[in-house]
């Protein structure tokens, strides 16, 4: 490792020594406030550096690399961090969370996406993907008055120890198979391998079982709602944006390092989206509680982005980056929108407290319908966009049968989104009054409708973007 | 010679594991999985890797077998009644597990088979090993250790007694 390498590290430097510091200081202060304010201009300081200072890369001691495609998730994911320690700031002085351990945590797990975004490696992609599940372990239990909050940390610590299991056990096999931890050579190693190909093949299918345990694809869905519902909301926020879309980037990546491997998945994979689609959809449906609408919601996402990355073709993955980004922004957004509800004790997450909400607080359901519309692919939104370029790619790819299948699970999805909308807004104005929500929660929100809204009307200026950093 | 001994060793912690696994007493499963370590230590040492071997028995018999086994007595989860019969049946699977391990160290001990058949360069030294580990592998050392630092931070949180009481200090 030389000294470019390490500059190239930079930004995952910042947030671990940074979290590393702020968990010292949090020994001695506890006031939240300073430790929250360190984390996220720690998050952002790691932003900038990814954006400004690191050079592009190719292999940084053989397990990650800073390509533009890297800095570019980097970034991301350090300011969805920071925004999620700014929605968290009220949140973790009502609850009395511990200030120190919650901002460390969630630097170290950014830390965690941002190599796991990065990976060129299958050692790299197990680190990342280790580092900020552990610290979702504890961060999804954190909250310890509240009994569902440690059910849902012990479930996603069950099934995150099983996924790490299948994990490692197929990294064995595919290297065993192929004789090489780098990806390229790995997934070539699998096209040249003789009489240990069905072993290797075998280990890609574990790989894929553990990501699909991570991403929550539909034989591997059934934490989700649960977890989501117990965590603390802004802890959700994160999970559902940076722990799935992190594992999304790494299967892009994946699936732009080699082709080859992968056509013999493609009926795997393609059988995997349609279930996740449509179970996912049809879960949604009879849901009652905002949490586990929006988890299932994820889940026929994750389900939905699988389309383009089966097209393996250039518009595929890009489509699919965009897809990745603008479901981020969304979810953050909805999930910031329920903590800004949120006071010290309780929070509206069953459907029956945001009956006639829309009238008490207009601005924010309102915010909450545009996001909303966007995660269902309402037109002038970037959902609308991001549905659209999977279900192009998917066309021209020749998977007009998935791609049916797709439109048909989002058309699902509308009733489920419309009927959070409709309870907002066509009922009967029964719900009390929640948390007016302080300024800093409502620049969050400002900037997560900013850029859906923006995305949609210019969907070009994203497009350049992916298309210039995509490998 | 080295792979009629990896196929019995494999049994031997399929066997192992199987009845750690089935098994109700937990004291009992503890001693399972540790014949299932030994066999494993064994394994590595048959694939070349000496000081993995070295430290599966170790670290994994050594230090957290035996914490288990703190942990089960501590947690009184062990069960209090005493066996009815003498049942000399329930020792018949450890016993064996037990020799058919001892039978390949003593192989492993006078024939070393891994030795005759591959030469000498073929054991990696711990020399080599650390000069892999914190040569080549440095970053991911750094990220595991991180990782075990924050396990550290999160088990001494949530394994703490009495939550509220630092809330309540703060308060006053």
């Amino acid at each position: 490792m030389n000294g470019l390498e390490l500059i190239a590290l930079t930004p995952v430097l910042i947030l671990v020594l940074g979290g590393t510091a702020l968990l010292m200081a949090g020994a001695w202060y506890r006031q939240p406030d300073p430790l929250l304010a360190g984390g996220i201009s720690v998050a952002l300081a790691a932003g900038l550096s990814a954006l400004l200072l690191t050079p592009p890369v190719q292999e940084i001691a053989g397990l990650f690399s800073s390509t533009p495609y890297a800095r570019f998730f980097t970034l991301f994911w350090s300011l969805s961090a920071a925004l999620m320690l700014v929605i968290s700031v009220r949140y973790v002085k009502e609850r009395s969370l511990p200030a120190g351990e919650y901002v460390s945590l969630v630097l170290f797990a950014t830390a965690g996406m941002a190599l796991l975004s990065s990976a060129t490696s299958l050692i790299g992609i197990f680190l990342g993907l280790e580092a900020f599940t552990l610290a979702f372990y504890i961060l999804i239990a954190c909250n310890r008055h509240c009994d569902l909050s440690a059910e849902a940390g012990l479930k996603y610590l069950v099934m995150g120890a099983v996924a790490t299991g299948f994990m490692a056990f197929g990294i064995a096999l595919i290297y065993a198979c192929s004789g090489s931890f780098h990806l390229p050579e790995a997934l070539q190693g699998l096209a040249a391998a003789g009489a240990l190909r069905p072993w290797g093949l075998l280990g890609w299918g574990m790989l894929l079982v553990a990501i699909g345990f991570k991403i929550s694809l539909v034989p591997f869905h059934l934490w989700t709602p649960d977890v989501y519902q117990g965590a603390p909301t802004p802890v959700v926020s994160l999970l559902a944006t940076g722990s799935k879309g992190a594992v999304a980037a790494a299967l892009i990546g994946l699936f732009a390092s080699g082709p080859s491997g992968w056509t013999d998945m493609t009926s795997l994979l393609w059988l995997l989206s349609a279930l996740t689609m449509l179970v996912g959809a049809l879960c949604a449906l009879p849901q009652t509680n905002i949490k586990r609408l929006l988890a299932y919601s994820s889940v026929v996402h994750m389900g939905t982005l699988l389309i383009g990355l089966l097209c393996q073709t250039s518009d595929g993955l890009a489509a699919s980056v965009f897809y990745v980004t603008v479901y981020c922004i969304a979810s953050l957004g909805s999930f910031a929108i329920i903590t800004s509800m949120a006071d010290g004790t309780s929070e509206p997450t069953d459907l029956e407290q945001w009956r006639g909400l829309g009238y008490r607080h207009p601005v924010r359901c309102g915010v909450l319908t545009v996001l909303l519309l966007s995660l269902a692919g309402m037109p002038p939104t970037a959902g609308f966009m991001a549905k659209f370029a999977i279900f192009h790619a998917s066309i021209q790819a020749d998977f007009i049968g998935l791609a049916l299948v797709g439109i048909l699970a989002s058309l699902i999805s509308f009733a489920f989104y419309l009927k959070v909308i409709m309870v907002m807004f066509m009922t009967d104005e029964t719900a009390p009054a929640c948390h007016p929500g302080t300024t800093l929660e409502h620049s969050v929100l400002a900037i997560c409708t900013g850029a859906v809204l923006l995305f949609g009307l210019f969907p070009g200026l994203l497009f350049d973007l992916i298309g210039s950093i995509l490998p | 010679m080295a792979s009629i001994l990896f196929y019995i060793l494999g049994f031997v912690m399929l066997a192992a594991t199987l009845l750690c696994v089935t098994c109700r007493n937990p004291v009992h499963a503890v001693i399972y999985l540790v014949k299932g370590f030994f066999a494993l230590a064994l394994m590595f040492y048959l694939l070349g890797a000496p000081l993995i071997a070295a430290w599966e028995v170790i670290v994994y018999v050594g230090a957290i077998m035996v914490l288990f086994l703190f942990i089960i007595m501590v947690l009184e989860l062990a069960p209090r009644e005493q066996p009815q019969e003498p049942g000399w049946q329930r020792w018949v699977p450890g016993l064996l597990l037990a020799a058919s391990i001892m039978i390949c160290t003593l192989l492993i001990i006078f024939q070393d088979p891994s030795a005759a058949s591959h030469g000498p360069n073929h054991f990696v030294g711990p020399r080599e090993f650390g000069e892999a580990l914190f040569g080549k592998y440095a970053l991911a050392v750094e990220v595991v250790s991180f990782q075990l630092l924050f396990a550290a931070v999160g088990a001494y949180y949530l394994g703490r007694y009495q939550p509220r009481r630092r809330n309540e200090e703060d308060q006053t």
